[in-house]
């Protein structure tokens, strides 16, 4: 297959920034997503979510609307379409209608944002533009960026904090990765070290109005460093400051309760001392791998490298040629509790190698 | 709760687009690659629906901007040195922009075919991306074609095993199966078919009949005989008796002890049509509703276009059936009712063996299964 690079660095294999946004505005439980174009391509992403649902064991169905785009509207303009789904879907009165547009309607011209404005409805509308509007992490940012602007506003009262202290909100969850439940409640886990709770899962089922709760938590947590532009709009709308990253490997899960705690003003020592030991444990139970001769198939220079290096020096792994490749999940296990899983996939691929 | 008084929009669209139809149907043929012509985001779903390999020119804005042409080029000359032929399937972009793919492409040997998603559904991809195959017909009157193979249907490799299986017990060559067989294969197609699934005839060859439904499998293989001498059909005659009693039987077992079940059927027209009388046949079942992914062709029962899982959903709810046969999507909101998989996709269960529906094996399996699930649907009700 050819992929012939582009003269600008742009993936070509980036997916669609209507995946991406729906993978957020899907997240509202309330809401109801429009996408201005054929019924293909609401189909294409309603039935990958549906299959994310079922493996998640969740119950909840996502409502995505197609504005249901036939040749005529290709050829005299989908403005009508799309007026009418809006009208429809807000006589079922959702807590929040989000409209993207497609490759279609950028191509043959639309205005979508003069239809969502002329509407007399509240309507949000996520710029998408299928892949003509960038790929799926575009998508994915922007609409977290569509979202945070429904927030309301915090007005500073003299005397008066209205952040809640000792909450943090964790930004960009990956909704459509199969471990998303697992990584919430690792980092959950991991915050409440320092006796920090969770504000908000933004925007992982919840509802339009506890979008309102986002200004209040005294600290983002950023899903992964690709969302530092939403992290930084949300510190310049309601003055929150972020860390870029879920934890990574094992010093890097320190270093992110040491990052939690001083960000959030407090002492990181008893967490720290707590979550060292919580690792010992765990690599103990891992100590019948001691000496495996292994394989590590990931580059130098990827950021992954470094990670799996460390945790297979901490289990006491012997890099050769003729060791057993190891398999390195993606994304990148979260925490302490994701390290756990992958050695016992680890354990699994070298005890199948010996048998 | 017609779909009409739904239109325009579609909340919940369960059915995919023309593309994946005709990348489907194209896919199915060995020795053909495959090119989406188009972004990721439209290759991205018929690959993973199909777990085949297919190509794309992922395209990207200044392709969109400056012309497609050189992108496209590169592609299919990369493809044209391992591939017999390369078919590029245009997508909505490209579609809308109007390029002359054909003069674009003019020097090398290509199948083109225009099947942008805006264009209809599923079934409009499939037939008209048949209808441009380079298919020659040969003298070919000593074979049987099979058609109907949809390789996004989770019965598409029993049923083209039943179908070769029944034409061997007859004594009859199979010929080109659409759409699953070689490039080859297309250079010398018989003149006569038979279709396991009537919604994607494609024309080609005399249509003898179905092999979906003992009375269709019967009338076909009369009309088989008719036009092959030596084409035995004893055997099969046999088998229709021996299953039909099996049936029977069964049926008879399940009807002393329990009501008839009633019924919602969702999926497309022919294997509707083949699942309601099935259920009135052997159970005296009510058809509450039977909603169809595809237009009604046939009036087996009335039947109603449905591509939205809103609509379904309340449909099941209201009707409150005690069987939903349909797709996942009809399974995540059946409730209670019992539940079997007829229609793509059908995800959250294992299947690895080649099921089929159509021949008689398919009416057995099919049968099986309506009769499990129904027991266990009874069942749960007593303990309630």
């Amino acid at each position: 297959m050819s992929l012939n690079p582009l003269p600008l660095s742009i993936s070509r294999t980036g997916g669609c920034t209507l995946t991406g946004a729906l993978s957020v505005t899907t997240g509202i439980n309330d809401s109801v997503t429009i996408i201005h174009g054929p019924a293909g391509c609401a189909h294409h992403n309603f039935s990958l979510l549906h299959a994310t649902i079922l493996d998640n064991d969740c119950h909840i169905i996502p409502k995505v609307m197609s504005s249901g785009m036939s040749e005529h509207d290709v050829i005299f303009g989908g403005e009508e379409a799309l007026m009418r789904s809006i009208m429809e879907v807000s006589s079922g009165d959702p807590g929040i209608i989000f409209v993207l547009s497609t490759c279609i309607t950028e191509t043959i011209g639309d205005d979508v944002l003069a239809v969502t404005q002329n509407a007399g409805v509240p309507v949000c509308m996520v710029p998408t533009g299928g892949f003509l509007g960038g790929d799926f992490e575009k998508g994915f940012s922007s609409a977290l960026i569509a979202v945070s602007n429904l927030a309301l506003p915090v007005h500073p009262t003299p005397g008066c904090n209205q952040q809640v202290r000792g909450s943090v909100n964790l930004i960009g969850e990956k909704n459509l990765e199969y471990e998303v439940e697992q990584n919430f409640m690792e980092v959950k886990r991991l915050v409440s070290l320092l006796d920090l709770t969770i504000n908000l899962r933004f925007a992982h089922n919840i509802t339009r109005s506890d979008i309102n709760r986002l200004p209040l938590a005294s600290l983002n947590i950023l899903r992964e460093p690709a969302l530092s532009g939403v992290g930084d709009h949300l510190q310049s709308m309601f003055g929150t400051p972020y860390i870029s990253s879920f934890p990574l490997g094992i010093s890097g899960t320190l270093s992110f309760i040491r990052n939690v705690a001083v960000r959030s003003g407090l002492s990181p020592d008893e967490a720290l001392d707590s979550e060292k030991e919580h690792q010992e444990e765990i690599f103990e139970g891992f100590s019948d791998l001691r000496e495996a001769l292994v394989r590590l198939t990931i580059p130098a220079e990827n950021p992954e490298y470094p990670l799996i290096t460390e945790i297979s020096r901490a289990i006491g792994l012997r890099e050769s040629p003729d060791g057993t490749v190891l398999p390195v999940p993606y994304p990148f296990p979260v925490g302490t509790s994701g390290i756990k899983r992958m050695l016992h996939l680890w354990r699994r691929t070298l005890i199948c190698r010996a048998a | 709760m017609e779909e009409d008084s739904y239109m325009p929009g579609c909340l919940n669209p369960v059915w995919p687009c023309a593309l994946t139809g005709a990348v489907t149907a194209l896919s199915g043929f060995s020795g053909i690659a495959v090119v989406i012509h188009g972004s990721s985001g439209c290759y991205f779903y018929p690959a993973t629906l199909l777990h085949h390999d297919l190509h794309s020119t992922f395209l990207v804005e200044q392709e969109v901007i400056f012309g497609t042409s050189e992108r496209l080029v590169e592609v299919v000359k990369d493809l044209s040195r391992t591939y017999k032929k390369v078919a590029v399937v245009n997508s909505c972009v490209p579609s809308i922009l109007g390029e002359d793919i054909r003069d674009i492409l003019s020097d090398y040997n290509i199948i083109f075919i225009d099947s942008p998603g805006f264009t209809g559904e599923f079934e409009s991809g499939y037939l008209s991306a048949v209808k441009d195959l380079p298919v020659c017909m040969g003298q070919g009157t000593d074979r049987v074609n099979i058609e109907g193979i949809n390789l996004i249907d989770p019965f598409a490799r029993g049923n083209q095993r039943e179908a070769e299986r029944l034409l061997q017990l007859m004594g009859v060559p199979v010929g080109t199966i659409f759409c699953h067989d070689s490039y080859e294969s297309l250079s010398s197609t018989a003149g006569f078919s038979v279709t396991v699934n009537p919604d994607l005839s494609t024309g080609y060859g005399q249509e003898l009949g179905s092999f979906l439904g003992l009375s269709a499998i019967k009338t076909t293989a009369y009309s088989i005989a008719d036009r092959f001498c030596k084409a035995e059909t004893r055997g099969i005659e046999n088998e229709l008796l021996m299953v039909e009693e099996r049936i029977t039987k069964a049926a008879d077992k399940y009807l002393k002890r329990f009501d008839p079940p009633t019924a919602a059927i969702f999926s497309t027209c022919s294997y509707s049509g083949f699942a309601a009388a099935i259920l009135q046949q052997y159970l005296d079942a009510d058809i509450v509703y039977c909603g169809l992914r595809n237009e009604p062709q046939i009036s087996c029962t009335p039947a109603t276009k449905v591509t939205s899982l809103a609509i379904i959903e309340s449909v099941i709810r209201e009707l409150a059936p005690d069987l939903v046969i349909g797709s996942s999507f009809e399974r995540s909101v059946a409730g209670d009712a019992a539940f079997i998989g007829l229609t793509p996709p059908i995800r959250g269960e294992f299947r690895l063996s080649s099921k089929p529906l159509a021949g008689t094996e398919g009416e057995l399996s099919f049968m099986e299964d309506i009769l499990n699930a129904c027991m266990d649907y009874q069942q749960r009700k007593l303990v309630k």
